[in-house]
């Protein structure tokens, strides 16, 4: 891992090395990366049932001297309200992890709560969610890379993309010019967003371009974005869905398990039999087989078909199942 | 016609005009599954062709001009599923973002599942090949 510790020498880093690119096209040759997101803190662009916004024609910012070939990552420094700023690496298979991620409990971002709805999958509102995804850099407990982000912002918004990236560097070994900004408008502990802009580098972004929003938002859930507090939408309290703060006892175990699914959920174990009994969910939900790692609804017309051995009843969340490796059945569709 | 797609876990196909991913693996048992069959595709998709093959032809309008016996690898664009007899899909088993996105439910648009198999990749743990073949009515 190539990590800078101070602004100055990532300058001179870029400067120094010749960009092997060429600039990205933007939408708005006049507009910069700080008028962009100086846009984005006054006004972001409405949630509409989409977890991730194109922003200026899905075009990325970055200019002809941010973009390298040397691999490096860049943590802003927290502000003076204990929040994360922009993340910035040139991310390519030199800095990727190799090792199974580490815990990231002691940190509690800016605007952190701990809080449970039995509408979230997963029930915790809230993930640290890395900036720069795990898989990308192998940070683990950085406090300058983890943001209070919501399990729809870090599985639905954030994920994708890193998925995306890293996938297309291991396929390629080209670098990637990668950019996380969390969005706070005024005084807010909680970031609106996250600004996401992806640039592959050796391929002049004919492999990866983007730019976008993510929003930092959970379906059903209302936050107050001054302090992380939250509460379930009107529209969904008619459903009988509860709020649970989370207690203390709860937490320390439970903390621990989601710790491990804010990020690179493909190699980490998640959900552990003590998570299922804190929950109190003992129905089965899902017939698994273990073998082909399939999920299936118990009506599939497939379970039959399991051999006994490699048969299981579950009761966990399809989400936590994708995140151990399992996919949903094609024919049953859970 | 027999069309080649590759999907993520939400059928998404494509995001901001570029394929969702890659893998090396794909191409080759892509290659194997034509035969030497001619195989159809765009410009933008033969240059992650660096395997060499004879019976590539590139065309940007590869979905007209192909026959009834000829393969098409389609990556940015959709296709109506009559065009279709037979269907390829390689299924990358994670989520990407995407803006384009299979137009049809595979199963509801009278297609039957012949064949599912898993493979590991170069850059990705697990792939699956399902290929699917119109139903005769």
């Amino acid at each position: 891992m190539r990590r800078l510790n101070n602004f100055f020498t990532l300058l001179m880093c870029v400067f120094s090395i010749a960009a092997c690119g060429q600039q990205p096209e933007t939408s708005d040759a006049d507009k910069s990366y700080n008028e962009l997101v100086a846009e984005l803190q006054n006004s972001s662009p409405a949630y509409t049932n989409a977890a991730y916004t194109p922003i200026n024609d899905n075009s990325p910012l970055f200019t002809a001297d941010d973009i390298t070939t040397e691999s490096f990552e860049y943590y802003s420094e927290l502000d003076a309200l204990q929040r994360c700023g922009v993340c910035i690496a040139s991310v390519s298979t030199d800095i990727m992890p190799t090792e199974e991620r580490g815990s990231i409990g002691s940190i509690k971002p800016s605007g952190w709560q701990s809080v449970k709805y039995d509408i979230v999958d997963g029930k915790y509102l809230y993930n640290r969610c890395h900036l720069i995804g795990y898989q990308l850099t192998g940070e683990n407990a950085n406090e300058s890379n983890l943001i209070t982000g919501t399990r729809y912002l870090n599985m639905d918004g954030m994920l994708p993309f890193e998925n995306m990236l890293a996938d297309y560097i291991k396929e390629t070994n080209n670098h990637v010019m990668y950019r996380a900004t969390p969005i706070f408008s005024g005084d807010n502990l909680v970031a609106g967003g996250v600004l996401l802009e992806g640039y592959s580098v050796e391929d002049n972004g004919e492999g990866i371009s983007f730019c976008v929003y993510c929003h930092n938002v959970q379906p059903g859930i209302v936050i107050d974005y001054s302090d992380g507090t939250s509460k379930v939408a009107e529209e969904n309290l008619s459903k009988k869905e509860t709020t649970q703060t989370g207690n203390s006892e709860e937490k320390g175990s439970n903390e621990e398990n989601k710790e491990k699914t804010d990020e690179n959920p493909q190699t980490v174990p998640i959900v552990t039999e003590n998570e299922q009994g804190s929950d109190g969910n003992t129905d089965t939900k899902y017939i698994l087989n273990t073998n082909t790692k399939k999920i299936h609804l118990p009506s599939c017309s497939s379970v039959e078909d399991i051999k006994e051995g490699n048969k299981e009843e579950t009761s966990l969340s399809k989400e936590a199942l994708l995140l151990q490796g399992y996919t949903p059945c094609g024919r049953c569709k859970p | 016609m027999h069309i080649i797609v590759c999907l993520d876990d939400n059928n998404g196909m494509a995001f901001n005009n570029r394929r969702q991913s890659m893998d090396r693996v794909v191409r080759e048992k892509i290659l194997s599954l034509c035969k030497g069959d001619r195989l159809y595709m765009s410009g933008y998709s033969f240059a992650q062709f660096t395997e060499v093959a004879e019976n590539i032809i590139v065309d940007e309008n590869f979905l007209s001009a192909a026959g009834k016996d000829d393969f098409c690898f389609v990556e940015t664009c959709t296709f109506s599923p009559d065009t279709a007899e037979r269907l390829y899909v390689f299924k990358w088993n994670r989520v990407y973002p995407s803006d384009l996105k299979l137009s049809f439910d595979i199963e509801k648009s009278g297609f039957a599942l012949l064949e599912s198999t898993d493979f590991e990749g170069f850059s990705h743990e697990k792939i699956t090949l399902e290929i699917y073949e119109r139903e005769s009515i």
